[in-house]
């Protein structure tokens, strides 16, 4: 309850400080979304376009979540005090706190420079963003385990990415969540890394923005939408089974 | 049958040897000048009220806190000598048992095997010999119909029994086990006891936290009681 009146304080005040809590500013706002949503609206035949722009996204963030799955993988023991050590952990925590500190869009004009423009930029780009995530969401994961079960299969002999794998599989569950969670983070992201024209949906929703094709546009986000619902779906289905 | 208790048991005088051992946590001490010596195929009971030092005398053993002082070996060696090394030559059974949840029975037993069969445990995919072993020993503990069982939809007793018998696939030579009865009730307690009590017939030592009386006089070669960090020998 203390964490939501502190809430509650913060959002009031910054809200007064930016203006919100003015009556004109709603006002003024419902007469433009009455407005824009007349330039609203569904293109039937945009979908099959956009279903296959929007299966390339998820190609893209596939191809992201597996490759920064596997590197997470190894980096995070590496990462974890109570599997490595802490000259080794300071910095793969660096290392990994430094990739999420770049924006993805800029991950993304990186890779344009290096391969070229298209969805291997994107990939390419989402693979690394990804690791910087899931490495840091691996080693909270393995630094939560409990400290008697670590103790046993320490015993046991087991160290290193062995004791790692060993914890992931008792916390399969939340490992999976994180994994799932990410793809659809990068879904999210690949709609917009197109934009630097690195492929996936976002460079079509560009195009459709600059022509004021808003009927384009908002086929297209309805489509991401669903795909990422989709995800959601099935994330849920594969969790509830675990 | 277990490696440690057969083929070397002429070669090792004393499965775990503690002399003058000193320990704590930072700057608190724990244990104050403990000695113990314990022979292949030993039942040690340790007992004394909470906060007395027992868990922290079988980490010291486990080779998981090193002490500030004293010698620990096992089997003949220093196992803080020359850095701490875990090597699977001890099994231990924590208060929670320590399994991995979400995971089958043989999966658990398999995985003692971890750090001998590296490529084994992290493909999944284990010798037709291996899983012979293991369902043979589940078989012998009385779980040989849950092998393929989520750990964590078993009972206490049977967890615990996934626990020495993943003990026994590791073919540790000492199994240390931290309260392993205590929420269990008469019936079950005394199945656990009976099937430690199998073991250090082949040869494997015992050291357990007990809290009942009863039980440790019943099925223990030797009692020793917990007092202020110390361990006192009882008759």
């Amino acid at each position: 309850m203390r964490i939501l009146t502190i809430s509650t304080a913060i959002s009031i005040a910054i809200a007064a400080s930016l203006g919100l809590l003015t009556p004109n500013v709603w006002i003024q706002a419902a007469k433009n979304l009455a407005t824009f949503s007349t330039y609203l609206g569904i293109d039937t035949s945009l979908v099959y376009e956009a279903t296959i722009v929007a299966w390339e996204t998820l190609v893209m963030s596939v191809f992201g979540v597996s490759v920064g799955t596997i590197l997470s993988y190894i980096l995070s023991p590496l990462a974890t005090p109570v599997i490595s050590s802490t000259p080794i952990s300071m910095p793969i925590r660096t290392l990994a706190n430094s990739i999420r500190a770049i924006p993805a869009i800029f991950w993304a004009i990186f890779f344009v420079i290096l391969v070229g423009p298209g969805p291997k930029a994107g990939a390419l780009a989402l693979a690394v963003y990804t690791t910087g995530y899931l490495t840091k969401f691996f080693y909270e994961t393995l630094e939560s385990s409990d400290i008697e079960l670590v103790n046993s299969l320490r015993v046991m002999g087991l160290k290193g990415i062995l004791l790692a794998s060993a914890l992931y599989t008792n916390m399969r569950k939340q490992v999976i969540s994180n994994i799932f969670f990410m793809l659809e983070y990068n879904i999210r992201s690949a709609a917009i890394l197109g934009f630097v024209g690195a492929g996936g949906v976002g460079y079509y929703i560009l195009q459709y923005i600059s022509l004021l094709d808003y009927v384009a546009v908002t086929t297209y986000i309805l489509i991401t939408i669903l795909f990422v619902i989709a995800i959601d779906m099935i994330s849920y289905g594969i969790r509830s089974r675990i | 049958m277990n490696v440690y208790a057969t083929e070397y048991k002429e070669d090792y005088g004393k499965a775990v040897e503690l002399i003058d051992v000193e320990a704590g946590y930072k700057d608190i001490p724990v244990l104050k000048n403990v000695n113990l010596s314990v022979d292949l195929g030993r039942k040690i009971a340790i007992m004394g009220r909470s906060g007395t030092g027992k868990t922290t005398l079988l980490k010291v053993i486990a080779g998981l806190l090193k002490p500030w002082r004293g010698e620990v070996k096992i089997f003949d060696e220093d196992i803080y000598l020359n850095g701490r090394r875990l090597d699977g030559k001890i099994a231990y059974i924590p208060q929670n048992i320590g399994l991995i949840g979400g995971e089958t029975v043989l999966y658990n037993v398999l995985m003692a095997k971890a750090s001998r069969k590296p490529v084994n445990f992290l493909t999944g995919i284990w010798d037709k010999e291996d899983i012979r072993r293991a369902k043979e020993i589940l078989d012998s503990v009385g779980l040989g119909d849950k092998i393929l069982e989520r750990v964590d939809r078993l009972s206490g007793g049977e967890g615990q029994r996934v626990a020495i018998a993943r003990a026994m696939f590791q073919e540790a030579g000492v199994i240390l086990a931290d309260e392993p009865v205590s929420n269990l009730d008469f019936d079950t307690a005394e199945k656990i006891l009976e099937i430690l009590t199998k073991l250090s017939e082949e040869g494997v030592s015992i050291i357990a936290i007990m809290h009942d009386r009863h039980l440790a006089v019943k099925y223990f070669d030797e009692i020793y009681v917990m007092e202020d960090g110390s361990l006192v020998r009882r008759a």
